[in-house]
C-alpha cells in the first residue's frame, strides 16, 4: 500500500524529468567539450604515433644512414630500403618507401632507429586519392619531416625526460 | 694421445691429453666466448675472452691455451668465470666504436653476439675513444681499423695460411695497430679469408660494401668451378642477385678457406656486358629476337650442313650436364668433332696423366716436384695443401720456365724452357732408373745428366711420400704428351704419386663424358679444316684459343655458321657468330663439378638467370629436341647428371714415343693471370684491380731478348717486355690479363 502511494507521488511529481532537466541545466552553464574539427583539435600526447617522417640534422644533412633496422623490426613489412655508398663514402639510402596500408603504427621503427631519423608525427588526418598513394617515398618522407621539424623536435623534447 | 675425462660445467666429457679446453668444449657443444681463437690458426690467447674457472687455480684460465688434464673440473659460467668474461668484454668495448648501424659486419658480428650475451649494458668509460687512420689495403678488403679488437687472427692467417706476412701489429698498448707493412696492399691470392676470420667489422668485403645487411640475404649451398678443387661456398643472395660468396666448411675439399677468385668472381654476374637476349644476324646486322626465332635460326643453319662439317667447342668451365648434352648432341648428329682443349698448343698430344693423390693426401707428402706450374696462382687450394706439407718439413723442387714466387721455400729449382723440358725430365728419370738399377729404355741412353737433375732425382727417391705435380703451362708445350709420360715414369720409378693440374676448371667432367674427338677433329684441326657449322659453348676465342687470330679468322668465313651460347657479350664473338643464345652463368644454373679427386659435386642454381638467358642444359636439350634427336627426354638437370655420371670413359692407353720434337728455337709460355682465366673472373672489376689481376708482362732473359731484338718496355705480342734473369734461356714467359695476340 505504501509502495503504491510512493510510486504515485513520484510519477505525478515528475521527479524523473526534473532529475534529467537538472543535468541539462547544469550542462547549459558548464564549458563545452565538443571541438570543431578541423578548425579545432584535441591535445595529443607527445608519444602519439601518426604519419611517418624522415628528419634532417640542423645543417640539412639527412639523418638516415640506411642501417635497415626499421626495415628489420617492422612487423608488417611496410618498409623497403635500398642503400649505396654515397660519393663522400657514407652509407645512404637510395630508396626508402613506407606502405601506409601495411603499416600498423606500432612505432617500432622509431624505437629501432639509432639516429632518430624515422619518426611518427602527430599527423593523423591524411587521405590518398589513388591506390599507389599509400606508398610514401624518401622525398615525401623528408618533405613531411622538413615541414614539421619544429613540432617533431618539441614532442621529442617533451618526452625525453621519461626515456 | 691418451683419452682423458674432464668435467665441464658438471658434464663429464672426453678429450685427448694436451687438447685445449676450448676444443673439447666446442666438440661437446658447450659455448665458450672467444675472439682470437680460431680452429685453423695457432693459439695466441691475447683476447682473454675465453677465461674459464678451473678448480684448483686461483685465477681464471684461458680455455684456448690451457691443455686439459685428467680429472680437471672446469666451470664456464660460475661467478668467477662470469665476472672475468664481463670484465674482459668491458675492456674490449672501451675503444670499439658504436657504429654497428653502418657497419657491414652488423648482424653477423662476433663482438655483437658476445656483447649481447656476456657484456654489461652500461660503460664506465668516459674518456676519449681511440681512432685509427685507415690505410687502404687493396681492392678486395675494406678496412676500418678503429673497430679492430687486436685479436690478430688476420695476422696469423697471413703468416700461417697465406704464407705471405703482409699484416702485422705495430706499437704497444693504446698505440697498438694492426696494419699492412707495405703501402701497395695485400697481395695474397687467399686474402679474402681475412674477411671471414675477422670477428668484427675491421676487415669487410669491399665489393659488398653497404650493399645489403647480412640478415637480408639467403644463403644457398654452391660449388665454385674456377679450379680443379671445386671449393664449397655459400652464395648469399638478395632479390635474385648474388651479393656475396663466402666459404663453406668441407674438410676434404677446401677446409675453411676459399681463394679470392672463388670469393669475388660473382661480381661479374652483374656486369653490363652480360648477354641477355637471343640475337640473330640478318644481313650483317644483329637483331634481338625471341627464343623461338633464335632456336629456329640455329637449327636451320645446323641442318643445312652435313654432320661431317659440324663441330662443337666448349669452355672448360662448363658444367658436367652441359658438356654431356653437347657431346650427346654432336655424336647423335653423327659428328666426332668436339673439344674443350682450345688453349692447348697441340691437342693431339695433350697430356694424359692420372691423378693418384687426394687433397688431404697432399698434406702428408715429404717431397713435391712441381713441373710447369705457378701453382700458387693456378690452383690456390692445392698449393695451400702443399704449403701445409712444407710446414711439416716437406721439400719442394720445381722445373719451370721461370722462378716463380711461391709461398714456401723451394729447395731446388731448375729453369727449363718448354723445348728443354723433355730433356730435363729425361735426365731426372735416367738418374732414378740408374739408382734403382733398372734397365734404361733406348731414349734415355744418350741423355746427359747434370747436377740439378741428380739433386731432384735423389730428393724424390729419398722421399717416402713424394708427389709430382704437372701444371697448366705444359699446355703451351707441343710435346705435352711426352712430358706427361715422363712424369708418369718418374713417379713410377720413385714410388711417388702424381697430380695432373694441366687443365683447370671442370676439365674432369669433360674427361668423364669424353668431350674429345674419338676419330674426329680436335680443336686445332677443326680450325684448319674449314667446317661449316659450329656450336660454341661459352667460348671466347680471343682469350681461349691458343691461336686466337687463326680461330677467329676461320670462324669468320662466310660459309661458317656459328651458334654461340654465351653468358657474356664479346666483340669477337659478335663479329663471327650468326646466332647468339644467352647462357646462364656461374651460380645461375644447376650443375655438377668433378674435382681433382674425381668427386662429383652437384649444386642447384642460386639465383634465376639474368635477363632472358637460360641454363645451358635446357638450351641444349631444346636444341636437340628441335633437331629431332632421340634420347633427350630430360626434365631435370639431375637426370642429365645421373646419365653422365654412369658413363665410364674408355681410357685407351696411347703409346707415346719420347723424342725431342721440333720446336721453335724460342718458345712462348702464355699464362693468364688467375683473374683472367675464365669469362666470369674477367668481368669482375674488383679482381681486375688487384695486383695479381693487373700483371701483364712478358719476361725474357737478356740473351734471349737480344735474339728477339727486344728491349725493356717493348711489346711482345702486345704485352710489355720485362728483361731479367728469372726466366729460362730460349723462352718468353708471358703472364697477362690481355687477350692473346699473334
Amino acid at each position: 500500500m505504501i509502495k503504491k502511494v510512493k510510486k504515485l507521488v513520484k510519477d505525478f511529481g515528475l521527479s524523473e524529468i526534473r532529475a534529467g532537466m537538472k543535468i541539462t541545466a547544469k550542462q547549459l552553464v558548464t564549458d563545452k567539450i565538443t571541438v570543431q574539427f578541423p578548425e579545432e583539435r584535441t591535445p595529443i600526447s607527445p608519444r602519439f604515433r601518426g604519419l611517418h617522417a624522415l628528419r634532417r640534422y640542423p645543417n640539412g644533412e639527412e639523418r638516415c644512414i640506411a642501417c635497415k633496422l626499421c626495415e628489420a623490426v617492422c612487423p608488417a613489412n611496410a618498409i623497403t630500403i635500398e642503400s649505396e655508398m654515397r660519393d663522400d663514402g657514407t652509407r645512404r639510402t637510395t630508396q626508402y618507401d613506407i606502405d601506409l596500408f601495411k603499416c600498423i603504427f606500432c612505432g617500432f621503427c622509431e624505437e629501432a632507429c639509432p639516429v632518430d631519423a624515422i619518426v611518427e608525427t602527430h599527423i593523423f588526418d591524411y587521405a590518398f586519392e589513388s591506390r599507389e598513394g599509400s606508398i610514401i617515398d624518401k622525398e615525401g618522407l623528408l618533405a613531411i619531416g622538413d615541414e614539421n621539424e619544429k613540432a617533431i623536435g618539441q614532442a621529442r623534447a617533451e618526452d625525453s625526460k621519461y626515456r | 694421445m691418451v683419452d682423458i675425462e674432464i668435467e665441464i660445467d658438471g658434464n663429464v666429457v672426453h678429450g685427448h691429453s694436451g687438447e685445449s679446453i676450448i676444443s673439447i668444449a666446442d666438440r661437446e657443444g658447450i659455448d665458450i666466448p672467444r675472439f682470437c681463437y680460431h680452429k685453423k690458426l695457432s693459439v695466441a690467447a691475447n683476447c682473454r675472452m675465453c677465461l674459464v674457472d678451473v678448480e684448483g687455480n686461483p685465477k681464471p684460465q684461458p680455455a684456448c691455451s690451457t691443455p686439459a688434464s685428467a680429472g680437471m673440473r672446469v666451470h664456464t659460467n660460475n661467478e668467477k668465470a662470469k665476472a672475468s668474461q664481463k670484465a674482459v668484454m668491458e675492456f674490449l668495448l672501451i675503444n670499439h666504436p658504436l657504429d654497428c648501424p653502418i657497419c657491414d659486419q652488423g648482424g653477423e658480428c662476433e663482438l655483437q653476439d658476445v656483447a649481447m650475451e656476456y657484456g654489461s649494458d652500461v660503460s664506465k668509460f668516459n674518456e676519449g675513444k681511440r681512432i685509427v687512420a685507415d690505410k687502404g689495403i687493396g681492392a678486395l678488403i675494406q678496412t676500418d681499423m678503429t673497430r679492430c679488437i687486436h685479436c690478430t687472427r688476420c695476422v696469423r692467417f697471413g703468416a700461417e695460411v697465406a704464407g705471405i706476412v703482409e699484416m702485422g701489429a705495430t706499437g704497444r698498448g693504446e698505440e697498438l695497430k694492426i696494419e699492412p707493412f707495405l703501402s701497395e696492399g695485400i697481395q695474397s691470392e687467399l686474402s679474402g679469408n681475412m674477411i671471414d676470420v675477422c670477428p668484427v667489422g675491421a676487415l669487410t668485403s669491399k665489393p659488398f660494401r653497404y650493399e645489403v645487411r647480412s640478415w637480408q640475404m639467403s644463403s644457398v649451398q654452391s660449388v665454385a668451378r674456377h679450379d680443379l678443387v671445386g671449393s664449397n661456398v655459400f652464395t648469399q643472395t638478395h632479390k635474385g642477385k648474388v651479393k656475396r660468396v663466402v666459404a663453406r666448411d668441407n674438410e676434404s675439399v677446401n677446409e675453411t678457406w676459399i681463394s679470392d677468385r672463388d670469393r669475388f668472381s660473382y661480381e661479374g654476374l652483374a656486369n653490363e656486358n652480360r648477354a641477355l637476349t637471343p640475337k640473330i644476324k640478318v644481313k650483317g646486322e644483329w637483331q634481338e629476337v625471341s627464343w623461338e626465332t633464335a632456336l629456329e635460326a640455329a637449327i636451320s643453319g645446323i641442318k643445312k650442313n652435313s654432320a661431317e662439317a659440324f663441330g662443337a667447342l666448349a669452355s672448360k668451365n662448363a658444367t658436367l650436364e652441359e658438356l654431356y648434352l653437347l657431346q650427346k648432341l654432336t655424336r647423335e648428329l653423327g659428328s666426332e668433332n668436339l673439344d674443350t682443349r682450345l688453349d692447348v698448343a697441340n691437342p693431339s698430344s695433350a697430356s694424359a696423366l692420372e691423378t693418384t693423390i687426394s687433397l688431404t693426401g697432399l698434406e702428408a707428402v715429404d717431397h713435391a716436384l712441381i713441373i710447369n706450374s705457378y701453382l700458387r696462382l693456378e690452383q690456390p687450394m692445392i698449393n695451400h695443401r702443399i704449403r701445409k706439407a712444407t710446414l711439416q718439413g716437406a721439400k719442394v723442387s720445381t722445373v719451370n720456365a721461370k722462378a716463380f714466387d711461391f709461398n714456401y721455400r723451394v729447395a731446388s729449382s731448375v729453369l727449363s724452357a718448354p723445348q728443354n723440358t723433355v730433356v730435363t725430365l729425361s735426365g731426372v728419370l735416367k738418374v732414378l732408373l740408374e739408382s734403382n738399377s733398372q734397365a734404361l729404355p733406348d731414349y734415355l741412353k744418350g741423355t746427359k745428366v747434370n747436377q740439378a737433375q741428380i739433386d731432384i732425382a735423389n730428393a724424390l727417391s729419398a722421399a717416402e711420400n713424394g708427389v709430382v705435380v704437372l701444371g697448366e703451362q705444359v699446355s703451351s708445350n707441343p710435346c705435352a704428351d711426352q712430358v706427361a709420360k715422363l712424369v708418369e715414369q718418374i713417379a713410377k720409378a720413385s714410388n711417388a704419386k702424381t697430380l695432373n693440374a694441366s687443365a683447370t676448371g671442370n676439365t674432369l667432367s669433360a674427361e668423364k663424358v669424353s668431350f674429345k674427338p674419338n676419330g674426329g677433329l680436335n680443336a686445332k684441326q677443326m680450325f684448319d679444316a674449314d667446317l661449316n657449322a659450329f656450336v660454341l659453348l661459352d667460348v671466347y676465342p680471343a682469350f681461349d684459343c691458343v691461336d686466337s687470330a687463326a680461330a677467329i679468322e676461320n670462324l669468320s668465313r662466310d660459309d661458317a655458321f656459328v651458334v654461340a651460347l654465351n653468358s657474356f657479350e664479346d666483340a669477337s664473338v659478335l663479329s663471327f657468330a650468326d646466332v647468339i643464345l644467352p647462357l646462364a652463368s656461374f651460380y645461375e644454373t644447376s650443375g655438377t663439378h668433378i674435382n681433382i679427386e674425381n668427386v662429383a659435386q652437384s649444386y642447384s642454381a642460386s639465383v634465376k638467370a639474368a635477363g632472358d638467358s637460360k641454363p645451358g642444359w635446357k638450351v641444349l636439350k631444346v636444341l636437340a629436341d628441335l633437331l629431332e634427336l632421340p634420347g633427350f627426354d630430360y626434365t631435370d638437370s639431375s637426370q642429365v647428371a645421373d646419365d653422365a655420371l654412369s658413363l665410364s670413359p674408355s681410357l685407351a692407353a696411347t703409346e707415346v714415343d719420347i723424342i725431342a720434337m721440333e720446336v721453335p728455337n724460342i718458345a712462348t709460355v702464355w699464362q693468364y693471370t688467375p683473374y683472367a682465366s675464365d669469362v666470369l673472373t674477367r668481368h669482375s672489376q674488383s679482381l681486375q684491380q688487384t695486383q695479381i689481376g693487373q700483371v701483364s708482362e712478358a719476361t725474357v732473359s737478356e740473351a734471349t731478348a737480344k735474339i728477339l731484338e727486344l728491349s725493356q718496355g717493348d711489346c711482345y705480342k702486345g704485352v710489355p717486355v720485362n728483361i731479367n734473369e728469372t726466366v729460362a734461356e730460349g723462352c718468353v714467359f708471358v703472364h697477362t690479363n690481355q687477350a692473346r695476340q699473334r
